[in-house]
């Protein structure tokens, strides 16, 4: 079975079977937003969401992560974590899939990184495709990620009645197998899923002024640019657009000791090059004393050194970083800045 | 480690509320835990025994009378560690409101027609009297980095309070941003530390942890600004807990 429907009154008896499969994470409500947490009332799952405030990289890669426990007196180490439980990411965005592509890739990377690698190998995704802009800060267009380009174990569309989904792994299969109300799609489902894909054509547009490819070329020649001094003279330095981007993953490590003085746990925490401190090295020297200089390491992280080592795009086009900046920083203004001054 | 003998540990307060003794005193049975580390020997808080040798003295209040000043510079001499508990010792707290008007319109407002009788001088944090060792921030102080500090103390380390914002944190722990509530929010400039306690509680940043040392005030202005408060509104914002620079943000305001 490559393509299978699930009519929409099921969705919840579906979720109840995916919570028994595994842990489950979801989207829900929270205040004006959105946030993934694990279900506890199927009810409460959002399909139709505002990107959640953190990505679901809290999950394969959390805030504050334990290493190893070790003790000083007789000095050994031991596995923090001994068994990893089997999760469900449910309702990620495709945006969101593209950020899990781009971590897997940083972090298979050699020497791969044991602590991604035993939550990755837990993870099940099941995707939900946008069929309309989720606000006015995504680009996901011009990144090309407002469709799914693989990534998932299931993905989810919504054909109005029923969803049609597309098994995508082992795992995903095993998920909708078994169950009298998943039905194999029938060719009147696909030819529904070929003229929402259509459709979807006129909904969605190129956020950049510019083709992507040419984004690459553009901040390849913009180091110097004045754009740059205009977004440091916005910025707080306040470290939320990393925090929130599916694809930054710098961390510092940290020891703590309990009370005994004697046992402790190493600690990853996320870290930010947005932070004052984060170039800074012995002897005083800072390598990246303003916020400007902050702000353009971030932009080249997305939009050149990736493209360079990697060869994709670290932007996944989420809009979270443009959401969460209270002084007004523009992802798609400062893209379509440089891409301006190209053409000039 | 090693057995050695343990440390004494006094608490003596200043001008203050005595809250971050008081918070202290709630960490509750990790308490007894500590007893396993240290000689509680002066804490009015929680013990009517007071005595006077110690190694380690925590310091709960600012310095405002000439009183303050030798008192402290006493403690100073016999403690081989020195503390500051809390806002006002820390960077002078709501204290440091009365350096805002001259002292003798202080003393008016506050004692009226006794004020030619009292003593005081303007509010100072601890260090500006004598050297302080260790600083942990917060009116009041969050128990997790008392405890925090409380080791890096037993192990003759230094500790290292956070350089970045509450933001850093308030974003880890997933908060709805306060900005996007319309509320305006110390957060950006605020030193982190305090894991955004008062947010992840549904309050926002007061900024009682004190300023970053480079708080980007110029952009957090035009912030505050975008949500409607006046120069004079940031400016109070700026200096409810952070008066001993307040003269630096007057010239950037106005």
């Amino acid at each position: 079975m490559k393509y299978a429907t699930l009519n929409k009154k099921d969705l919840n008896k579906w979720l109840e079977h995916l919570k028994k499969s595994a842990k489950l994470y979801a989207p829900r409500k929270k205040e004006n937003l959105f946030v993934f947490r694990p279900v506890k009332d199927v009810g409460d799952v959002v399909l139709e969401y505002v990107p959640t405030i953190l990505p679901p990289k809290k999950y394969y890669f959390p805030q504050k992560e334990k290493l190893l426990k070790f003790k000083i007196e007789p000095f050994q180490t031991a596995k923090a974590i001994e068994g990893f439980e089997d999760f469900i990411l449910f309702g990620v965005h495709t945006c969101d899939i593209a950020g899990i592509q781009c971590m897997d890739v940083v972090f298979r990377d050699g020497p791969e990184d044991p602590n991604y690698l035993n939550r990755k190998d837990k993870m099940i995704i099941i995707g939900i495709e946008c069929l309309r802009y989720c606000d006015k800060y995504a680009n996901c267009a011009s990144m090309g990620n407002h469709v799914p380009r693989g990534g998932y174990d299931l993905m989810m569309v919504d054909l109005g009645e029923k969803f049609i989904i597309h098994i995508n792994s082992e795992k995903g299969e095993k998920l909708v197998s078994k169950l009298d109300y998943i039905k194999e799609a029938a060719e009147a489902d696909m030819n529904a899923l070929e003229r929402c894909r259509e459709a979807k054509k006129k909904v969605f547009k190129e956020e950049f002024i510019g083709p992507l490819g040419k984004v690459y070329g553009v901040f390849d020649k913009s180091f110097g640019s004045d754009v740059w001094k205009d977004v440091g003279k916005k910025c707080v330095a306040c470290g939320n657009c990393t925090a929130v981007c599916p694809t930054c993953y710098c961390f510092d490590t940290q020891d703590d000791l309990e009370l005994s003085l004697n046992d402790g746990i190493r600690y990853r925490i996320w870290n930010s090059c947005q932070m004052d401190d984060f170039a800074k090295v012995a002897g005083g020297e800072d390598f990246r004393k303003g916020r400007d200089t902050r702000q353009r390491h971030r932009y080249y992280r997305k939009f050149k050194y990736p493209v360079d080592k990697f060869n994709r795009y670290f932007c996944t086009g989420c809009g979270r970083c443009t959401r969460t900046c209270m002084a007004g920083i523009n992802l798609v203004e400062t893209v379509n800045s440089l891409l301006s001054q190209e053409t000039l | 480690m090693k057995k050695q003998a343990k440390p004494r540990v006094a608490f003596f307060d200043f001008t203050d509320c005595e809250g971050c003794q008081l918070q202290f005193a709630n960490i509750g049975t990790t308490l007894l835990d500590l007893t396993e580390l240290v000689d509680i020997v002066n804490f009015r808080e929680i013990m009517s025994e007071a005595g006077e040798d110690y190694d380690v003295a925590f310091i709960e209040g600012s310095i405002t009378t000439d009183n303050d000043v030798k008192r402290i510079k006493k403690i100073r001499e016999k403690a081989k560690v020195l503390i500051a508990l809390g806002a006002c010792a820390a960077i002078g707290g709501v204290n440091g409101i009365k350096n805002r008007s001259s002292l003798d319109l202080a003393k008016q407002r506050v004692y009226g027609d006794k004020a030619d009788i009292i003593n005081t001088i303007k509010a100072m944090p601890v260090h500006e009297v004598v050297k302080v060792d260790y600083v942990i921030n917060g009116c009041p102080v969050y128990v997790p980095e008392v405890l925090a500090v409380l080791k890096s103390i037993l192990m003759g380390k230094p500790y290292v309070v956070p350089n970045y914002p509450v933001c850093v944190e308030c974003k880890m722990n997933e908060n709805v941003c306060r900005y996007e509530k319309d509320q305006e929010c110390m957060g950006p400039v605020t030193r982190a530390g305090c894991n955004s306690w008062c947010v992840n509680n549904g309050n926002r940043c007061y900024g009682c942890r004190g300023l970053l040392d480079k708080p980007a005030s110029d952009a957090a202005k035009d912030i505050l600004t975008k949500y409607g408060l006046k120069v004079e509104d940031i400016l109070n914002s700026f200096t409810l807990y952070n008066d001993s620079m307040g003269e630096k943000y007057d010239q950037e305001f106005r």
